[in-house]
């Protein structure tokens, strides 16, 4: 083989170029859906690693008229790397629920396996969890909004910065979802710049009015630099009701696996 | 009955222990009030007879361990004003329960529940049911075990030894679901141990996708009596010797439960009542649709056929019948629920119709609604002799 230096250097500072190009044009252009990504995935990597974590979680129901309703339960939720989170939730009030029990094994755009536990005849029911947009206890939460939030559940377009929340600077990021049987066309999520926390969601719903607000406060820092807020306000602005969840005594200490997330668990729950 | 001496004073220090040293132990109490409308209109009159009636169940739960060590003590007693029968008291539950790592061992008093099926509980055999309570079945007396389990990692492996037997009791002749005979207080045993026999029972229970399954196997006193003609023209129950294998599985896709339960029972030969072999199965399935009339309610539709191997319409209630449904899911914050079906004998076209509606009311109660009754129910139909048990019960639950 016959080298010719300049034919070989040719290519070279051509491909350098191409390169260079390539790479600047993306970072001065990179797009809104790329912007959108980059933020929640932030958002999602300052909040892995926490492993486990049980709460006990108050709901306060209320309806046009101001009317309240209380309910009460226990929460505990298990990290899995790879796959969506494993949840348990125990309800303690009303008292007739007392001691019911729903195990949720979440896979992001695949369907949830989900068991409920009926105490009175000691049976553990596998349910349908096709129900997303379904209220959750009967409050303005679907069962989709307290689902794990893993990152391929939506597509994301960056909207912009502005301010939210009490006082904080947010990167406002619009998320599309890519699971079936949402009640969402579309929503928007605030996420302060400092520590990429969920501060507010807009919910959109199937006809693209604005169905819900979501405002959260009182955030807490816990060990490993988990932040956790301790009052959620959703407000349903089509029928006027309005749901607070209040979070107390988060545990992130407590051990717990894979056999704490379990069908015999579920009954042993009290 | 001497377990009345007992549970009494356990009932008091244990009300007194979950007041006041006894930290962490768990007291919940549920207090029913019911009155029960029979609607009668066979014999020449039309007639409403009423019955009123008090239960009271108190589950005491103690957790030590982070919660890997439970003791659990749960009496239930009923006053009833027409029916003494109907009247009794039962230690539902009385046991330590204890976990730890892959094993599980639960030794006293307890109750199981196995199947997947809504309008018959076919394999579900290791309490007996407490037909005092109702007819659905879910009502179950307390049995004495050894529970040992094995966890895999999406399965379980349990054994159980079940010292001692439940028999059946039997409500007065004329209360609503009762037989039109009076039962014996003393049954006859197949066993030379009579109730003292220790039955035995294993089962593999999983999950793999969207299949739940379980396999099991009992061995020991039959929880379904046989009956004997005495001169008086009362029935005596037999309880015969049975082994049994069952199988219950659900396949859960998108809105769709489809369910599955099946039984095969043997029973050991020179059987004082005759006896025969049988297999018996129920399969069916549960769609819902959400978010009905614009949120609305969830609508369920059930339907499930069973069918016994020993075809006998006289004598087997669930030999040749399909059973329809309608579930509503109400979405309020009361959550109300609607229960209504049918369960049709495709070989004679007799119906029993079954509604259930529910509701809670103030904080910590419920409100409920049961009504049953048949239609063009043929004499030669096993349910011909509950014909007059036509009855509305209404009850008010408190929670406390």
């Amino acid at each position: 083989m016959n080298f010719n230096k300049s034919s070989l250097i040719g290519p070279i500072v051509s491909t350098v170029l191409v390169v260079m190009l390539v790479s600047t044009s993306s970072s001065f252009a990179q797009s809104a859906e790329e912007k959108g990504l980059e933020i929640v995935t932030a958002a999602d990597r300052r909040d892995s690693g926490w492993k486990h974590l049980t709460s006990e979680m108050e709901m306060i129901l209320r309806n046009r008229a101001g009317k309240e309703s209380r309910r009460r339960m226990t929460s505990r939720q298990l990290e899995v790397e790879g796959d969506g989170d494993k949840s348990l939730s125990l309800f303690k009030e009303p008292r007739d629920v007392s001691g019911t029990a729903m195990l949720t094994f979440s896979h992001g755009l695949d369907p949830d396996d989900q068991w409920l536990y009926l105490p009175a005849i000691k049976r553990v029911k596998r349910i349908s969890s096709k129900n997303k947009s379904g209220p959750f206890m009967g409050s303005e939460f679907a069962f989709e909004d307290i689902g794990s939030p893993e990152i391929e559940k939506f597509s994301y377009r960056y909207l912009g910065e502005e301010a939210c929340g009490e006082g904080y600077q947010c990167h406002v990021v619009e998320r599309i979802p890519k699971y079936e049987n949402s009640g969402y066309t579309r929503q928007v999520a605030w996420f302060d710049k400092e520590h990429y926390r969920n501060i507010k969601v807009e919910y959109y719903d199937r006809k693209n009015s604005l169905m819900k607000t979501l405002d959260t406060f009182g955030f807490n820092e816990y060990a490993g630099g988990y932040w956790r807020a301790d009052r959620f306000e959703m407000v349903n602005h089509l029928t006027g009701k309005s749901t607070t969840l209040l979070w107390t005594g988060h545990d992130f200490e407590t051990p717990m696996d894979e056999k704490d997330f379990s069908q015999n668990a579920l009954k042993r729950l009290k | 009955m001497k377990t009345w001496f007992i549970s009494i004073p356990c009932y008091v220090i244990m009300s007194l222990l979950a007041g006041g040293p006894a930290a962490g132990m768990e007291m919940r109490s549920t207090l029913d009030l019911e009155t029960r409308i029979q609607l009668q209109d066979s014999d020449h009159t039309e007639q409403y007879e009423h019955h009123y009636a008090i239960g009271l169940e108190t589950g005491f739960n103690h957790s030590v361990n982070n919660g890997d060590t439970i003791f659990t003590f749960v009496p239930f007693a009923r006053w009833d004003s027409e029916d003494d029968e109907r009247e009794h008291f039962d230690i539902r539950e009385l046991n330590i329960n204890h976990a730890s790592g892959d094993w599980e061992t639960l030794v006293g008093i307890g109750k199981v529940f196995w199947g997947v099926v809504e309008s018959n509980h076919l394999v579900n055999i290791i309490n007996q049911t407490d037909f005092l309570e109702g007819v659905d079945g879910e009502d179950k007396l307390g049995q004495p075990m050894l529970r040992l389990s094995r966890s895999f990692d999406q399965s379980v492996l349990t054994a159980f030894i079940l010292p001692g037997f439940r028999e059946r009791q039997f409500l007065s002749v004329g209360t609503p679901g009762a037989l039109p005979f009076r039962v014996n207080n003393n049954p006859v045993y197949q066993s030379g141990s009579g109730d003292d026999h220790t039955d035995y029972a294993i089962r593999y229970s999983g999950y793999h996708e969207l299949i739940d399954y379980g396999v099991s196997w009992f061995n020991g006193t039959s929880r379904d009596p046989g009956f004997i003609f005495s001169g008086t023209g009362e029935l005596i129950p037999y309880y015969p010797q049975i082994n049994q294998l069952g199988i219950d599985i659900q396949i859960t896709s998108d809105a769709w439960l489809w369910k599955l339960e099946a039984l095969r029972r043997n029973f050991n030969s020179n059987s004082q009542v005759p006896v025969d072999d049988f297999t018996a199965w129920v399969g069916g399935f549960e769609y819902s649709i959400y978010g009905m009339a614009s949120g609305l309610f969830d609508l369920g539709l059930l339907a499930e056929y069973h069918h016994d191997s020993r075809g006998n319409r006289q004598s087997v209630p669930f030999q040749n019948d399909l059973f329809t449904g309608l579930r509503f899911g109400f979405n309020d914050t009361e959550s109300s629920q609607i229960l209504f079906g049918g369960l049709v004998d495709l070989d004679d076209d007799s119906v029993n119709f079954r509604l259930e509606a529910n509701r809670r009311i103030f904080t910590d109660a419920r409100i409920s609604l049961e009504a049953q009754g048949g239609s063009n129910v043929d004499p030669g139909n096993i349910g011909f002799s509950l014909k007059d048990s036509d009855f509305v019960l209404l009850s008010l639950e408190l929670y406390f």
